[in-house]
């Protein structure tokens, strides 16, 4: 059983995956956008931050419900 | 680990303090008491720096009242734009509170934002402000037809949205507390000095302020999309 709870926890974790990966891309198009407009940086990074935020919460989603798993079925 | 989970499980918990005999007995939870000390101390705050306002001549605390509320006033309306002034003291209001209930773990209180009642709560606030802004401002009529731009097919999604707004709003701020404690706490109990100190920089005071600015963020998106 825990072995079982301990791989649905990971499965759960995946989420963080598509967090990674969308968070790398946004940055690295900032990066080019700071690259050929370096005096709009203030507010390109305004809008990176809030980005990386939004696409944080997946990631988030995914930790609470493995701890969930981790602390419920315990 | 068994008395971690344990441990976890009870800092979750929110505890009722007191009850209130009416309607069958009010349970009053640790959240409410904690948002009373986060207004009070807000309500006070606010009148020791608006006494004896004046034109010219100003005193050192009435600069620094008009250096916050123009700072506060001024984030929000670059959100909303000019469009949406009539918002801004109350989205202002909620930034401000989500901040400091994000922060006040600091002080050794319970964050409010941590128990997911609280969180349903200010979304639901917030969706209902939005549509209520949309029939304000277009009328029933156009806010019903709104449901069916641009083409009728998408209807039951926009009816949908409704729904999945607030509800990934109050996911998301809750899951952001939630989380950010929990690997506090691991933190914590893996290495007791130094560490946590750094970690905490991120995860309780940038984190929490950057999840206030997200909440009210894209609660003025939706305002400004609905008014549009």
């Amino acid at each position: 059983m825990n072995t079982l709870i301990a791989i649905g926890a990971g499965i759960a974790v995946l989420g963080a995956l598509g967090a990674g990966i969308g968070i790398g891309i946004a940055t690295g198009k900032a990066t080019e956008a700071v690259a050929r407009q370096p005096e709009a940086e203030s507010k390109i990074r305004n809008t990176l931050i809030l980005g990386c935020a939004l696409a944080e919460a997946t990631a988030i989603y995914g930790f609470v419900i493995a701890l969930m798993v981790i602390v419920m079925l315990k | 680990m068994e008395e971690l989970a344990k441990n976890l499980m009870e800092e979750l918990e929110c505890k009722t303090v007191f009850t209130i005999p009416v309607l069958g007995g009010l349970e009053i939870k640790e959240s409410i008491v904690v948002t009373w000390i986060i207004m009070a101390v807000l309500i006070l705050l606010s009148i020791f720096l608006t006494r004896n306002m004046k034109i010219d001549h100003i005193s050192k605390r009435q600069a620094v009242a008009e250096l916050i509320v123009t700072k506060l006033t001024g984030i929000v309306e670059g959100m909303i734009g000019e469009k949406g002034k009539a918002f801004v003291p109350y989205l202002t209001t909620v930034l401000v509170y989500i901040g400091i209930s994000n922060i006040i773990g600091l002080f050794g209180f319970k964050s409010p934002t941590k128990d997911l009642n609280v969180t349903i709560a200010l979304a639901v606030m917030s969706i209902v402000l939005v549509e209520a802004a949309g029939i304000y401002y277009l009328g029933v009529k156009k806010w019903l037809h709104k449901f069916t731009e641009p083409i009728a097919i998408v209807t039951p999604i926009n009816i949908l949205e409704v729904f999945t707004r607030p509800l990934s709003l109050c996911m998301r701020l809750f899951g952001n507390v939630l989380g950010s404690f929990v690997i506090m706490e691991l933190i914590k109990m893996i290495v007791p000095v130094f560490l946590p100190t750094v970690f905490s920089l991120y995860f309780d005071i940038f984190d929490g302020l950057l999840q206030a600015y997200v909440f009210v963020f894209l609660t003025s998106l939706y305002i400004g999309e609905e008014i549009e």
